[in-house]
C-alpha cells in the first residue's frame, strides 16, 4: 500500500480525482495531503478557531470524497475546487450561528485602520501567494476590508452595508473595484489569473 | 426579492462571486445562470479572482488526529468500491519493475565485461595467442553489449536553462513504449511547487508526471507515450500540477 502511495506522488490532481471519483482510498489521501494545509488555514482564517476549523476541513474532504464527480476542471483547479468547498460551507456555518467572533468583527470594521488585514502582512511561504500579497496590497484599505468581511466572515452585502453605515451601492461598487483591480494586478503583468 | 434581470446580473455578480448574497437572492441569481448558460464563463473568470483570497490567509498546520479522523471514514467507505480500482498502478508498477530489471541487467553485463578484461590482460603478459582469441571473445561482447544497450536503452538528452545550471536529464526508453525521466544535479524547488512532465504533439502538451527535484537524483515514469511526440519538456508548476504549463521549460528535447 505504501509503494502504491509513493506512485501516486507522482500523478496530477486532475488523475487523482478521477481516481477518487472510483473510490480509491489511497488517491484521496495523497490529496488530503497535497491541499488539507490550504484547505485549514483557509478553514481557520473564517472560524477562528482550531476545533471549528478541524470540523469544516474534514466536513469539505468528505464531500471531496463523496462528491468527486462533481469535480468540472474547465472551472478551475482541482485546489481551488476544494478551498471553495470550505469556502462554500464554512459561510453556511458561519449563518447558522450567532457567534460571538462575528460581533468581534462588528467591533473591530468599526475602527479606523491604516493598514490592510494583519493577515496579509505576513511573510507568505510560496510565489503564488506572494503573488496574491502583491495583488490585494495594491486594494485601498476600505475594499480589501469589504472583500475580507464578505469572504471570510461570510456577511452579506446588505449586512456589510449596516455593519459599516454605508450605502449599499457603495458596498457593492467597492467589492466591483476591488476585485477589478485584482484582475488588473494579474493582467498587467501578463499573467493569468491562478485557478 | 425582485426578478434577476440583465441589469441585475451586473449588480449581483461580484457580491455572488464573494458568497455575499443572501440566500433567496443566491438561489434567484443561480436560476438565471441555468437560464443563461452564456454568462457561466464570466462567473467563473470573475470566481477565479474572488477564489484568490483563499490562498492569502497565514499558513496553519492541521493536526495529524484530522487526517486520521478523514481517513477513518474514508477507508471505511472504500472498501466495496476498491474491487473497481483501475489498473494506473499496475501500469506504474510495471514502469518501475521493468526499469529496476534493466538497470541490473546492464549492470552485470557491464561487471561480466570488466572482469574479462581484467582476467584477459593477465593472461597477454605469458600467452600471447589466447590474448588475441580472447581479446576477440572482449570484442564479441562488447558488440552484444551494445546491440542490448541499443534495443533496451536509449536515451534522448534534455537541454535547457536548468541543463545550462549543470542539471542532467535524460529520456531513457526502457522498452518499446515505456520511458523514464532520469534527472540528477537538479535546483531545487519551492515546497508548493512541483516538476511537471510534458509530452508534446503539435501544439498540445500532455501531463506525463510529476516529481519533487531532489538531490540525490530522481527516476520518473513518462505516463504518455512519446512515439509520436514531438517533444518533451519539463516545467515548474504549482504543487498538484497544472493543467497546462503555465511557464517556460527549463528543461525541453525536441524528438
Amino acid at each position: 500500500m505504501a509503494d502504491r502511495g509513493r506512485e501516486y506522488l507522482i500523478l496530477a490532481d486532475e488523475d487523482l480525482i478521477s481516481l477518487v471519483e472510483a473510490g480509491d482510498a489511497e488517491a484521496f489521501a495523497t490529496l488530503y495531503d497535497r491541499h488539507s494545509r490550504a484547505a485549514f488555514s483557509l478553514a481557520y482564517r473564517m472560524m477562528g478557531e482550531r476545533q471549528a476549523s478541524e470540523d469544516l476541513t474534514q466536513d469539505a474532504f468528505l464531500k471531496v470524497w463523496r462528491g468527486a464527480s462533481s469535480y468540472r476542471s474547465e472551472r478551475g483547479s482541482v485546489r481551488t475546487w476544494i478551498l471553495s468547498i470550505v469556502h462554500n460551507r464554512g459561510i453556511d456555518q458561519l449563518r447558522s450561528q450567532a457567534s460571538r467572533r462575528r460581533t468581534q468583527d462588528r467591533v473591530e470594521a468599526t475602527a479606523p485602520r491604516s493598514q490592510p488585514s494583519e493577515a496579509f502582512a505576513e511573510t507568505w511561504r510560496n510565489s503564488q501567494r506572494d503573488q496574491v500579497r502583491e495583488a490585494l496590497n495594491t486594494l485601498p484599505s476600505e475594499q480589501l476590508k469589504i472583500l475580507e468581511l464578505a469572504y471570510f466572515s461570510g456577511y452579506t452585502h446588505v449586512e456589510i452595508s449596516e455593519l459599516l453605515r454605508l450605502p449599499l451601492g457603495t458596498v457593492k461598487g467597492r467589492m466591483r473595484l476591488g476585485l477589478k483591480k485584482i484582475r488588473d494586478y494579474f493582467e498587467s503583468r501578463d499573467a493569468a489569473v491562478p485557478r | 426579492m425582485s426578478e434577476i434581470n440583465h441589469e441585475r446580473f451586473e449588480d449581483l455578480k461580484d457580491a455572488y462571486v464573494l458568497g455575499a448574497l443572501p440566500e433567496d437572492e443566491r438561489r434567484s441569481f443561480e436560476d438565471y445562470l441555468v437560464a443563461h448558460p452564456e454568462r457561466q464563463a464570466e462567473i467563473d473568470e470573475l470566481s477565479a479572482v474572488a477564489g484568490l483570497l483563499a490562498f492569502s490567509p497565514q499558513e496553519q498546520e492541521p493536526s495529524p488526529e484530522l487526517r486520521n479522523r478523514v481517513m477513518g471514514v474514508v477507508e471505511a467507505e472504500a472498501d466495496p468500491r476498491l474491487v473497481r480500482r483501475p489498473s494506473v498502478l499496475a501500469r506504474v508498477g510495471d514502469y518501475l519493475s521493468v526499469r529496476n530489471l534493466a538497470f541490473g541487467a546492464a549492470a552485470l553485463l557491464v561487471i561480466g565485461l570488466l572482469l574479462w578484461n581484467v582476467l584477459l590482460q593477465d593472461q597477454v603478459q605469458d600467452l600471447q595467442g589466447q590474448v588475441e582469441n580472447a581479446q576477440g571473445r572482449v570484442q564479441d561482447l562488447q558488440g552484444e553489449l551494445k546491440d542490448a544497450q541499443a534495443q533496451q536503452s536509449q536515451t534522448i538528452k534534455l537541454k535547457g536553462s536548468w541543463a545550462e545550471q549543470g542539471a542532467i536529464a535524460e529520456v531513457a526508453s526502457m522498452q518499446k513504449n515505456q520511458n523514464i525521466l532520469v534527472a540528477r544535479n537538479m535546483p531545487s524547488v519551492p515546497e508548493d511547487k512541483t516538476c511537471q512532465i510534458w509530452v508534446i504533439k503539435g501544439d498540445v502538451p500532455k501531463s506525463s508526471g510529476l516529481f519533487q527535484p531532489d538531490g540525490n537524483g530522481t527516476a520518473t515514469p513518462i505516463t504518455n507515450s512519446i512515439r509520436k511526440a514531438d517533444a518533451i519538456a519539463v516545467t515548474v508548476e504549482r504543487a498538484g500540477g497544472s493543467k497546462k504549463p503555465t511557464s517556460d521549460p527549463v528543461l525541453l528535447a525536441k524528438l
